[in-house]
């Protein structure tokens, strides 16, 4: 019987192990992440326009299904976003839906959905860095959840006008 | 021929045939490859566009325009520069994580070293001072391995990405002569420890033993705050600039990286001892060697297990303070990108925790009157395994459109409740446990408790530990019924009860077994070689999980060089797929077992008689 030299059985486990190893990590799902793409916003975008780029920025640039989930119950860590439109605009009295969207993605720690922890970030600012108009299209697209979009690229809240917005139309 | 077998006529047949395809395949390939190199006329332009000048001439003159361009050029810092073949990010990644391995074993050697030494300085045997001894013989070339791999990623930093290196440099400019000198200290302390090995007072050389473990690891302190500035950036404006460098050293990821890294240096740096014992025990010729080895496996192993049980709390507390610092950055680990890492990370660790436990069942046999122990070892298998299967079982699961609707989402109906965390934190809650109880058979094997309390001591015992498994399951359970604030803070209550257990069931087992009667001698060297190669096997695994780690520590910030600051624009600015890492991971963890496999064979060099000249008999 041949005897395989020590140093060559080592090697052996240790590629064997290593293999293995590397094979595993074939068998999970594959995913490239890239960073998020810029949209490009147009002034004269529509309503209904506003809702597709919303739901865009918010499964890539605004990070937002990292946390939240659309129509999913059980245990969750974050509020699910089914319906919220119907939720938002009795959330905080004095609030319309489009000062509380807007409160929540600006100032989100203001108020904090009961049963859950602090933890949403400063939208417009970095690492996520929203900008004005990408938040109203955000806006628009949590509007359509359970509710009918109101809002445009002029309409005005309190954080991206001086005088504060009474509703969804400026 | 005579006497040979002629070969039949269809054989000759069938060659002819053979050979005069070969032949004609051949001609082609020649004559293409002829017809390819033959000469061709220039094609010639017009004759008015046609260059007059002589070729040196034109040439002179083109150096002379490169060169004047040159000098009107004004200097431009460059943001990023390419590595051949493999890119500027695989080249820092695989140097950066060969930098870290002899890093972290370079800092754990010396600790358990130290701790070891002072054992043998203590009980006055001399066993521990010469295996104390051992360890450090792997440490001083395993230096200068660290050293170079650091020199060499710094100078990939500057080359590569030289406008976020000055970025970090100016943050961090008040460290670097402090972490030069404490270099220069850790060589002194380093050496003169190694070679004044029996040279002084032996209160002396645990001084020198103890300076080098409060350089080491005020090195990895600084060094930690400049990667976790990275990740979880403080003491800086939104823009960068900086507002206080102590800010930006004491960030939230600091102190809880700073304590991993120690344990888990310890867990490493075991692992890869245990793992020399066990290649001089293969090599072993003699019983005696034998049993020198098996020891220093069992002791290497032993710091690697000890150090390891309570390196998930932690992570724990790593993972809470990314969370407490951005959910964002908390969930893309947990839920999003990364995720699935750490279904790769579960098999490591039940692997680790499966041969951890395997090597000290196969230990047993060393010892005599094992008997009676063995038979609670299906018990731990069991648990260990189930265990194991809840950790690894994924969340969501890849399936087809149909089988997502025969499931009614990516959640598998039943088992995907052992997906979410609550399963998962009792699950690793109870595999240390299990661990730990298979340490506590190990070391009463041979012995039985003398004093008059026995009885009463292993009921309590007993009940510690079911209490404490008890009290884990249940708040696994509850988990699912209350909301995320209560459930995030059950995990502290089941670290808490397993580690209440371990350190009260370890007071009374140290009492009980005082002035314990031996039934059994320890026999080292008595074990299957099958023990030694488990012993080779969790190195590996403890290196590939540290290759693993270190990926997901810096890759969560993703398309940021400084979380949220300095954003990355090289081309490398994307996450690649698991695969892909795993491969460098693995790429990585062959280049260190290469060069320790050198460093191994330097230090048995050590050991082999001196050359001497063969001397004529004639």
């Amino acid at each position: 019987m041949i005897r395989v030299p020590l140093v060559l059985r080592l090697a052996g486990l240790v590629l064997a192990s290593t293999a293995f190893y590397t094979y595993v990590g074939q068998m999970v799902p594959q995913k490239e992440v890239f960073p998020p793409q810029e949209v490009v916003l147009l002034a004269d975008m529509t309503t209904a326009d506003m809702v597709r780029v919303g739901g865009e920025i918010m499964e890539g640039k605004g990070l937002c299904f990292t946390c939240h989930t659309v129509g999913k119950k059980g245990p969750l860590r974050f509020p699910d976003l089914e319906g919220i439109a119907v939720r938002a605009s009795a959330r905080i009295p004095g609030l319309s839906d489009v000062e509380y969207f807007a409160q929540s993605m600006y100032e989100p720690d203001l108020f904090v959905v009961s049963g859950f922890n602090p933890g949403m970030p400063v939208i417009p600012k970095p690492p996520i860095g929203l900008t004005d108009p990408e938040i109203l299209c955000v806006i628009a697209h949590l509007q359509s959840l359970g509710g009918t979009p109101t809002v445009t690229m002029e309409t005005k809240h309190r954080y991206n006008n001086s005088a504060v917005a009474s509703g969804a139309k400026p | 021929m005579n006497g040979g077998a002629t070969p039949s006529k269809k054989l000759l047949v069938l060659l002819a045939v053979v050979g005069a395809a070969l032949a004609l395949f051949a001609v082609v390939r020649v004559a293409s490859f002829l017809t390819s190199a033959e000469y061709r006329a220039p094609i010639r332009g017009p004759e008015a566009t046609e260059e007059t000048t002589p070729r040196a001439e034109g040439l002179a003159d083109e150096r002379a325009a490169a060169r004047k361009k040159a000098l009107e050029k004004p200097y431009e810092e460059v943001e990023y520069r390419a590595f051949p073949k493999i890119g500027s990010r695989v080249a820092v990644w695989v140097v950066a994580q060969l930098h870290l391995l002899f890093a972290a074993f370079v800092l754990a050697v010396p600790l358990f070293a130290f701790i070891i030494e002072a054992i043998g300085y203590k009980t006055g045997d001399g066993r521990y001072d010469r295996l104390a001894h051992e360890f450090t013989k792997l440490l001083s070339v395993s230096f200068s391995l660290t050293a170079t791999f650091g020199a060499f990623l710094t100078f990939l930093l500057i080359i590569l990405y030289p406008k976020f290196t000055t970025y970090l440099v100016s943050v961090f400019s008040p460290t670097f002569l402090p972490y030069v000198l404490l270099f220069f200290g850790e060589a002194f302390f380093l050496y003169t420890y190694y070679y004044g090995w029996g040279k002084f007072h032996p209160l002396v050389h645990l001084g020198l033993g103890l300076g080098l473990n409060v350089v080491g690891t005020a090195i990895m302190f600084i060094a930690n705050a400049w990667l976790t500035f990275m990740t979880s950036p403080a003491g800086v404006s939104e823009k960068g600039a900086v507002l206080s460098v102590w800010d930006a050293v004491h960030n939230y990821t600091w102190m809880p990286i700073n304590v991993h890294r120690v344990i888990a240096n310890v867990a490493f740096g075991g692992s890869v001892a245990a793992a020399y014992a066990a290649f001089k025990f293969l090599q072993a010729k003699t019983d005696e060697e034998r049993a020198h080895y098996d020891w220093m496996g069992y002791i290497g192993n032993f710091v690697a297990i000890i150090a390891f049980l309570p390196l998930p709390f932690a992570g724990y507390w790593l993972a809470k303070e990314i969370y407490a610092y951005s959910q964002t950055l908390g969930l893309t680990m947990m839920g999003g990108a990364f995720s699935w890492l750490f279904i790769i990370q579960a098999v490591l660790i039940g692997n680790l925790f499966l041969a951890a436990n395997y090597y000290l069942w196969l230990g047993m046999g060393r010892i005599e009157g094992v008997s009676s122990f063995q038979r609670f070892i299906k018990y731990l298998l069991i648990a260990i395994t189930v265990c194991f299967m809840v950790w690894a079982t994924p969340r969501s699961i890849i399936a087809t459109v149909s089988e997502v609707r025969a499931m009614g989402g990516s959640s598998h109906p039943v088992l995907g409740f052992l997906g979410v965390m609550s399963a998962k934190n009792t699950a690793v809650n109870i595999l240390i446990l299990t661990t730990f109880m298979s340490f506590l058979l190990y070391r009463r094997t041979g012995k039985t408790a003398t004093v008059s309390w026995a009885r009463a001591g292993n009921a309590a015992q007993v009940l510690i530990f079911a209490l404490a498994a008890g009290f884990v399951i249940f708040l696994g359970i509850y988990g699912y019924f209350v909301e995320a604030t209560v459930r995030i803070g059950l995990s502290v209550p089941q670290v808490l009860s397993v580690l209440i257990a371990m350190v009260s069931i370890t007071a009374i087992d140290v009492f009980l077994f005082r002035g314990a009667a031996r039934t059994g001698e320890v026999r080292w060297g008595r074990i299957p070689a099958a023990s030694q190669y488990v012993l080779i096997f969790i190195a590996v695994t403890f290196t590939w999980l540290m290759g693993l780690m270190g990926y997901v520590r810096s890759g969560l910030r993703q398309h940021w060089h400084v979380y949220g600051v300095v954003r990355d624009h090289s081309a490398d600015a994307f996450t690649p797929t698991l695969g892909f890492a795993t491969k460098v991971v693995s790429v990585t963890v062959l280049a260190f077992f290469l060069l320790i496999g050198f460093v191994f064979w330097l230090a048995s060099l050590h050991d082999k008689k001196d050359w001497e000249p063969r001397t004529g008999t004639s």
